[in-house]
């Protein structure tokens, strides 16, 4: 019976080829160490800091088997195993990760968890002997679940204002912005603090802040709902947004003083 | 519409009082009361909204309800087919009586609105106020409690663990040296073990005890220095957020970029301010980032503390990198 080395349902003469994956290099020897103990039959190939050229380990090395860190630099296990897909099998490995452990424990995945426990790793040991056997199951769902489950976030916000002070740039998180507004060329940005210039138009602000969040109440001002204190009916049909923290008033132009009925 | 109410409900009384002092009928009175009445308020409405700055608000609306005695006056005579002429020279004492009757009703009833509403504005500015309270208070609790919640993360305590447990075997001194490390950062971490008031000195030991065994964990890749002079470290400074700093720095700075990263902290007394930054040469801040919720609480926190005389200020580190710096009054 002939073998081919990608093959991993036809371990090579009852050896077994594993990647570890961990960005750190005291936990990649550890599971070295205990691997060794448990499984002689198992050669550990190839060792990873990130989850990076998964592509070049599958072919120089052909592992049948990966163990992957969740939680590394760059390219994590999660994307990893995406990379891997059916071509390998996957044990996760994590420190804690409630949501990770959770998912796992319904997925047809295998895991470990640092620090080992000696006993829980040589179940996995036996458990990944009988697998090896099979086809790698198909990561897809659990993948995608567990990604949902440790990054859970929305569209991209922009959260930070880059803002020239002198010789440094100083970084300013929206939360604390007061309001924006256009001066000519420039955009104020003012804070309880101060304010400082950008050249970032309002409109280009408007589509890249959290609309839930900030609302633009007139064609140069872009305010932070949060720290609106009042709002006044004014001359015509227009409006005043007073600030907590700040003694300027701004102007609601009748276009968005709808914003403010039914308040 | 509630006033339109008042005024009829008003002139039928009134009328009813005084139409045993008068010859006229009960209809006659009941059609100058309301004709003054109706006039008076549509006047006395209109005064209060104009808006306008020679003169106060209460002595207009006064005038309006004067005018519209008289001019109410005056239609009341036309309602009942009188010219001006008539009425100024036949009927005069009965107009006079009727503008005097509804100047005096108009300017008890003037008092008796202005009152409330004053009443309506002191009881808005007492729960302004309160409310105002309130939300300081609850900052202050709010930080409190964030500062009794700042807490070990899990995944950092178990992968440090699991390094203590390899060393045991293959290095004990080093695994000795690590747990010593891991103690001393969970003295000052747990919040069962944190002293209230604590200084730099010590908020500094346990910033070295996280970067040692993150050292430890992280190989050649973090490099950190402490350039602080020794007489600072006994200033008090407010507790957990040197360390949040420093947690940003690894977590968010050096962790992410796959090179070697370094991370100074130092701190400086100048103009009566205490500043200390925490320096990293990592992957800086993209402007899409997160991060920002132990930073909105260090922010919070301070604000709590020393009001506006105390700030956290992020700055790009040159070439790459973050600073934070703290300043309190020193």
């Amino acid at each position: 019976m002939s073998a081919s080395p990608a093959d991993p349902s036809a371990p090579d003469g009852g050896r077994v080829g594993a990647v570890i994956a961990d960005d750190e290099p005291l936990l990649r020897a550890q599971l070295r160490a205990r691997l060794a103990r448990l499984w002689p039959e198992l050669d550990v190939v190839h060792e990873m800091a990130d989850g990076r050229d998964v592509e070049g380990v599958l072919r120089d090395h052909a592992p049948a088997l990966f163990f992957l860190d969740i939680h590394m630099p760059g390219v994590n296990g999660l994307e990893a195993a995406r990379a891997i897909g059916a071509r390998a099998h996957v044990v996760f490995v994590t420190a804690y990760d409630e949501y990770a452990v959770q998912a796992f424990e319904r997925g047809a995945v295998d895991y470990v968890l640092k620090p080992f426990d000696e006993r829980r790793l040589a179940i996995t040991v036996e458990r990944l002997k009988e697998r090896l056997g099979a086809k790698p199951p198909a990561l897809d769902a659990l993948v995608e679940s567990l990604a949902a489950r440790l990054a859970p976030h929305g569209p991209e916000r922009l959260r930070w204002i880059k803002a020239s002070v002198g010789s440094s740039v100083r970084l300013i998180p929206v939360e604390e912005v007061l309001f924006f507004q256009s001066d000519e060329k420039y955009t104020r940005v003012v804070t309880a603090q101060g304010e400082s210039l950008i050249r970032k138009p309002i409109r280009e602000l408007l589509e890249e802040l959290d609309p839930a969040k900030f609302w633009q109440i007139h064609r140069a001002t872009i305010v932070n709902v949060d720290h609106i204190a009042s709002v006044r009916r004014g001359l015509k049909d227009q409006a005043e947004v007073s600030l907590r923290d700040h003694a300027e008033t701004l102007v609601v132009s009748r276009a968005f003083t709808h914003l403010f009925k039914q308040m | 519409m509630r006033r339109v109410l008042a005024v009829t409900a008003l002139g039928a009384a009134a009328c009813l009082v005084v139409v045993r002092l008068f010859v006229n009928t009960y209809w006659d009175l009941l059609v100058s009361a309301l004709c003054v009445g109706y006039t008076s308020m549509v006047l006395f409405t209109v005064a209060g909204n104009i808006r306008q700055r020679w003169m106060p608000r209460e002595a207009m609306q006064v005038l309006a309800v004067v005018a519209g005695s008289l001019v109410g006056t005056v239609v009341a005579g036309f309602v009942k087919g009188r010219n001006l002429a008539q009425m100024f020279s036949e009927r005069l004492a009965g107009v006079t009586i009727t503008m005097g009757l509804g100047i005096g009703v108009g300017c008890v009833v003037v008092a008796a609105v202005l009152l409330r509403e004053k009443h309506a504005r002191d009881q808005a500015r007492i729960l302004k106020g309160e409310a105002e309270r309130h939300q300081l208070e609850k900052s202050v609790l709010e930080a409190r409690l964030a500062l009794m919640q700042a807490q070990v993360e899990p995944h950092f305590l178990f992968n440090t663990l699991a390094n203590v447990q390899h060393l045991v075997e293959t290095d004990p001194p080093a695994a000795s040296r690590v747990l010593e490390s891991l103690i001393k950062y969970l003295r000052a971490a747990l919040p069962q073990m944190r002293e209230t008031a604590t200084n730099l000195g010590r908020e500094l030991d346990m910033a070295r005890a996280f970067l040692e065994i993150h050292q430890v964990r992280m190989g050649t890749r973090l490099d950190f220095s402490i350039e602080v002079p020794e007489a600072l470290r006994s200033r008090p400074f407010p507790p957990m957020m040197l360390i949040s700093l420093v947690e940003n720095a690894v977590k968010h700075g050096v962790d992410p970029c796959c090179d070697a990263g370094c991370i100074v902290i130092r701190a400086r007394e100048a103009e009566g301010q205490l500043r200390v930054s925490v320096a990293d040469t990592g992957e800086g801040i993209r402007p899409t980032n997160g991060g920002g919720v132990g930073l909105a609480n260090i922010r919070e926190r301070l604000k709590a503390l020393y009001g506006s005389s105390a700030r956290l200020v992020l700055e790009e580190n040159a070439p790459r990198g973050v600073v934070a710096s703290i300043e309190v009054p020193a």
